[in-house]
C-alpha cells in the first residue's frame, strides 16, 4: 500500500514533465488476457460470484464439475462415464480417480453427496436440486444420484453445471455467502485463483499442476477490464475479447482470429399478455406481422443477425422445429387482424376503438449481451414499423435494471428485452414461458393461459427418451408461436476475437457453456 | 460554519433517502439472469433482507462511528471500495484540475496581455471550438491516435495487471495509463480556465492600479502576475471549488471509456446493480468532499485577496 501512495505522488510529480511514456514491455511469462467492458463479476466460488453467465465462467476455472462441454458436446470431467437407470431413477458416475483439491487432497464420492446435500440446505441460485432425492457413495469413486422423479435436463443442469465443493472445507461452514476463508476457492479446476482487484476489475488465476486432465496450456489467465475491445485487442493488452461484428474484418486483417457463435442469443418483444389489447392472440399476432424483422437488423445492426423463429428455441438446436408457425412481415394481414377485433382508422391514420386511440407504450433499452451493454436502435425501428400499420407508439428508452423492473412488476405494454440459452437444454423453454419456472426472470413471458402448453412444458421435463422429448419440444414451440405471449425478434451476430499466435484454440461451446452461456472462455480450450 | 455543518446534516439526509427513489431493486438487477433457479418463496426472502433499511438516526450514528456499512454486490465494507477506488480518481481528475487550472491561466494571462494581437485572437478562437468538443470525441480521436495507430499508449486499465515491476517501471507503467484520460480531461477543462483568465485579466488590465505600475515603469512580467494576475486569480479559485464537484460524475465518461479505474466507475456500477449502500456511501462521501473544498478555499480567498478578510 505504501508503495501504491508513493508511487502516486511520485507519477503526480512526474507528471509535469514533459517526456513520453513507453507501453509496458510485454510479459514473459506465459499468460492469456482476457478483456472484459464491466470487469467486476464477484468472486470466483458458488456462493459469491454474480448470478450471470460472466461470473459464473470465473468461477468455471477454480471449480469442476462431473461432466462439461466442449466442442463436440458433453465430455468427462470430474466423471469418467455416467449412466442412467430409468428403473431406479438414478444417475450413476464413476469419478476420476486423479482428480484432486488445490489443497492436494483427492476428490472422492463423500465429496459429491456432500454438495448435492449443501446446495439442498443452502440453495445455491444457478441449478436447482429440488427434484434430486439423495446422493449416495458405495465406493470411493462412484457415485449414484437418485432423482424424485425423471428430470430430463439433469446432464445439462446438474452434472453439467453443478460445481463441486471440498467436504473437508465447506461442511463447517454455516453461512456460505459470507465466508470468504482462504480456502473458499480451494477448488478441482484447471486453475487456482490467486487474485481479485475490485477497483481495477481483474482477476489472476495461476495453472494447477495437477489437474487430472493434465496441466493446462496457459501458466496464467487473466481477466482485465477493457472499454475498447477491438483498440486492446490490436495493442496486445488483451488475448481474447467479445467484439462487435463491424470489427471482425479489420481485426482479422491485423492478424487476429475472428470466431462467430450460433444462435443461440435472441432479441425478443415482451407483451404484457394479462391486460387488454394484448391478452387476445389476434393482437399480438398482428404485432408479429407488422413487425419487419430483417429490416431491424439492417437498421439497427446494420445488417448482421438473422430474424428469430417465433418458436423461441433457436433455429441451430438439434429439436428446432422447422414447422413453427411463422410471421412474415405483412401489414395488411396485421391490419386485418386489428380490424377484426373492432378497431378503425382514425384521425392520422391511427386505429381507434369506441373512441379511444390504439396507443401503446415500448420501453427500450441497452441490453447486456454475455457481459457487454450493447446499444442499438430497436426501439425507434419498432415504433415506427407499428405506427405505419396504425399503432401509436410512445417510445420510452430507459436504463436496463429500470426498465427489467418495470417488465417484472408488469408494469408495461411492451418492451424490448433478449435473452440467451436458446441453443441449450430445451428446459430454456419452460423458464421462458411458465411463470412456475421462470418467475425470477424478467425474460420470462411468465403465460400459464394455455393448458396444452402447460402440460407440455411438464411433459417435457420429464421424458427422458430423446426422440420422444424432442416431438414434446416440437409441439411447445408450435403452440408457443402460435399464442405469441412474447415474439422473438432477431438473433444478433455474437463474435469474439483473440491472438492465436498463443497457440490456444478458443470457440464457442455449441448450446452455450454449463446451462447456455454464450461466451467462448471454455476452460477445455486450455486442456491438453 | 454552523451553515458548513447544516449543509453536511442535509447532504447526509439526502445521501440517505434519495437513492431510495431509484426505480428498480438489487434483487431484479443481480437475480434476473435466465439461468437464476428462484422460487418465489427464495425471491421474497431475499427481497426482504435486501429492502431491510435502518431508520436515518441509526444511519447517522453508524456514519460518526465510521461504519458505512457493506455493499451488496462486493460484499465488501463501502470505505474500503472508496479507499481502493479514490486513489485513482484523485490520480486522474486531481492532476487534470491542477494541469489544466495552471496552464489554463498562465495561458490566460499572456493571451489577455496581448489582447488584439493575433496570438490571441486565435487562442481565444481555438479554445472556443474546444469548449465545445465533448469528452467523447476527445477520447475516441485520441484512442485511435495513440492507441490503435501509433500504439504508443494502453488503451484501458489504470497499470498492467499482474506484472512484476521495480517502483520505476510501476510509475512509468501508471503514467502511461493515465496519460490518455488524463489529455482527455485536459482538453476538456483547460479552454473554459483560459478563457475564464483571459477575461478576467482584461477587466483587471483596465483597472487604474495598473495604469500606476506601468508609469512607474515596473517590469511588464510584474505587472502581469504580481499587479494583474493576482487579482485574475479569484475566479479561477471559485471555478476550481465549483469544478470538484464534478469530480465523480464528470469523469464517468472518460473512465468508462478507458476502463480507467476511479469513483465514477464504482458509482457507475454500484446505479446499475442497484447497490443502494454503496451508492449512499459514494454521493455522501462525494458531497463531503465537496464541502470540505469549498470550506476551505473560504480560507483561501482571504489569503489570496486580503480585501476578503475586511468585507466581514
Amino acid at each position: 500500500m505504501l508503495k501504491k501512495w508513493m508511487g502516486f505522488c511520485l507519477g503526480f510529480l512526474a507528471l509535469f514533465f514533459p517526456f513520453a511514456t513507453p507501453c509496458p514491455a510485454p510479459a514473459q511469462v506465459q499468460e492469456v488476457r482476457i478483456g472484459d467492458s464491466k470487469g467486476d463479476w464477484g468472486y470466483p466460488n458458488p456462493y459469491r460470484h454474480y448470478p450471470r453467465g460472466p461470473g459464473y465462467i470465473r468461477m468455471s476455472w477454480v471449480f469442476d464439475t462431473l461432466v462439461w462441454k466442449d466442442q463436440n458436446g458433453y465430455v468427462a470431467a470430474l466423471a469418467d462415464s455416467w449412466a442412467y437407470d430409468p428403473g431406479r431413477m438414478a444417475f450413476t458416475f464413476h469419478l476420476n480417480p486423479k482428480a484432486k483439491w488445490h489443497d492436494h487432497r483427492p476428490l472422492t464420492a463423500r465429496d459429491v453427496v456432500f454438495t448435492i446435500e449443501y446446495f439442498k440446505k443452502h440453495p445455491y441460485r444457478w441449478i436447482s436440486v429440488d427434484d434430486v432425492s439423495r446422493a449416495e457413495a458405495p465406493e470411493p469413486h462412484k457415485v449414484i444420484v437418485y432423482l424424485l422423479k425423471p428430470y430430463s435436463p439433469f446432464i445439462s443442469d446438474i452434472g453439467g453445471t453443478m460445481p463441486i465443493m471440498p467436504k473437508h472445507i465447506w461442511q463447517s461452514v454455516e453461512n456460505p455467502e459470507a465466508y470468504n476463508g482462504p480456502d473458499a476457492f480451494t477448488g478441482s479446476g484447471p486453475y487456482r485463483f490467486l487474485d481479485f482487484n475490485k477497483a481495477q476489475g481483474t482477476y489472476l488465476y495461476e495453472a494447477f499442476g495437477e489437474y487430472y486432465q493434465g496441466r493446462p496450456k496457459a501458466d496464467r489467465v487473466i481477466y482485465v477490464r477493457s472499454g475498447q475491445a477491438m483498440v486492446s485487442l490490436v495493442n496486445r493488452q488483451v488475448d481474447l475479447a467479445n467484439i462487435q461484428p463491424d470489427m471482425a474484418e479489420p481485426l482479422k486483417k491485423r492478424g487476429l482470429a475472428v470466431i462467430k457463435d450460433d444462435r443461440g442469443w435472441n432479441k425478443k418483444l415482451m407483451i404484457h399478455h394479462r391486460k387488454a389489447p394484448f391478452n387476445d392472440k389476434r393482437f399480438r399476432q398482428a404485432l408479429a406481422f407488422a413487425i419487419n424483422q430483417q429490416e431491424i437488423i439492417d437498421k439497427s445492426h446494420r445488417g448482421f443477425g438473422m430474424p428469430a423463429s417465433c418458436g423461441l428455441l433457436s433455429v441451430d438446436h438439434p429439436m428446432y422445429n422447422p414447422d413453427t408457425p411463422s410471421y412474415a412481415f405483412n401489414p395488411k394481414k396485421a391490419r386485418a387482424l386489428l380490424e377484426s377485433m373492432g378497431y378503425e382508422k382514425g384521425a392520422g391514420g391511427f386505429y381507434q376503438k369506441g373512441g379511444l386511440p390504439l396507443e401503446v407504450e415500448l420501453l427500450a433499452s441497452n441490453i447486456t449481451v454475455a457481459g457487454q451493454s450493447v446499444a442499438d436502435r430497436d426501439g425507434e425501428v419498432i415504433k415506427k414499423q407499428l405506427e405505419e400499420i396504425g399503432i401509436r407508439v410512445d417510445l420510452v428508452n430507459m436504463e436496463q435494471a429500470t426498465t427489467d423492473s418495470k417488465v417484472k412488476s408488469w408494469n408495461f405494454d411492451l418492451a424490448v428485452s433478449g435473452h440467451g440459452g436458446i441453443s441449450g437444454d430445451p428446459r430454456i423453454l419452460n423458464e421462458m414461458i411458465s411463470s412456475s419456472y421462470g418467475a425470477g426472470s424478467v425474460n420470462s413471458a411468465r403465460y400459464d393461459a394455455n393448458p396444452e402448453l402447460n402440460r407440455l412444458l411438464e411433459a417435457q421435463m420429464t421424458e427422458m427418451d430423446e426422440e420422444r422429448r424432442k416431438a414434446i419440444v416440437s409441439r411447445i414451440q408450435e403452440v408457443y408461436a402460435a399464442d405469441l405471449p412474447a415474439i422473438s425478434l432477431y438473433y444478433p451476430d455474437s463474435m469474439a476475437a483473440y491472438n492465436s499466435r498463443k497457440g490456444i484454440p478458443w470457440y464457442y461451446t455449441r448450446g452455450g457453456i454449463s446451462k447456455g452461456i454464450p461466451i467462448p472462455q471454455n476452460k477445455m480450450s486450455l486442456i491438453k | 460554519m454552523l451553515a458548513y455543518v447544516l449543509a453536511a446534516l442535509v447532504m447526509m439526509y439526502v445521501s440517505y433517502s434519495v437513492p431510495r427513489w431509484l426505480p428498480g431493486d438489487f434483487v431484479t438487477a443481480m437475480y434476473s439472469s435466465s439461468h437464476v433457479t428462484l422460487n418465489a418463496e427464495q425471491e421474497a426472502e431475499l427481497r426482504a433482507y435486501y429492502t431491510e433499511r435502518p431508520g436515518f438516526g441509526r444511519y447517522l450514528v453508524d456514519l460518526f462511528t465510521l461504519n458505512w456499512g457493506y455493499s451488496f454486490a462486493f460484499l465488501t465494507p463501502i470505505s474500503e471500495l472508496i479507499g481502493e477506488a479514490l486513489p485513482w480518481s484523485l490520480l486522474l481528475l486531481g492532476t487534470a484540475h491542477l494541469l489544466s487550472m495552471i496552464l489554463g491561466f498562465l495561458a490566460g494571462v499572456e493571451a489577455a496581455w496581448r489582447r488584439g494581437g493575433l496570438v490571441e485572437k486565435a487562442g481565444v478562437g481555438s479554445m472556443t471550438i474546444l469548449e465545445g468538443i465533448p469528452e467523447i470525441g476527445t477520447a475516441v480521436i485520441l484512442l485511435l491516435i495513440f492507441a490503435l495507430h501509433l500504439g504508443w499508449l494502453p488503451a484501458a486499465g489504470g497499470e498492467t495487471a499482474y506484472v512484476e515491476h521495480s517502483t520505476g517501471q510501476w510509475i512509468l507503467d501508471v503514467m502511461g495509463h493515465v496519460a490518455l484520460p488524463l489529455a482527455t480531461l485536459c482538453l476538456a477543462y483547460f479552454p473554459g480556465n483560459f478563457l475564464l483568465t483571459r477575461g478576467s485579466m482584461v477587466m483587471v488590465l483596465k483597472e487604474q492600479f495598473i495604469d500606476t505600475a506601468r508609469a512607474k515603469g515596473l517590469p511588464p512580467a510584474r505587472i502581469r502576475y504580481a499587479h494583474a494576475a493576482r487579482n485574475a486569480l479569484l475566479p479561477m479559485v471559485t471555478r476550481f471549488g465549483l469544478r470538484i464537484a464534478f469530480m465523480v460524475t464528470g469523469a464517468l465518461v472518460v473512465e468508462t471509456i478507458y476502463a480507467y479505474p476511479g469513483l465514477g466507475t464504482l458509482l457507475f456500477n454500484a446505479i446499475s446493480m442497484r447497490d443502494l449502500p454503496l451508492i449512499q456511501g459514494i454521493v455522501l462521501f462525494s458531497s463531503l468532499v465537496v464541502l470540505f473544498v469549498n470550506l476551505a478555499l473560504e480560507f483561501a480567498y482571504g489569503w489570496i485577496d486580503p480585501r476578503v478578510k475586511h468585507a466581514f
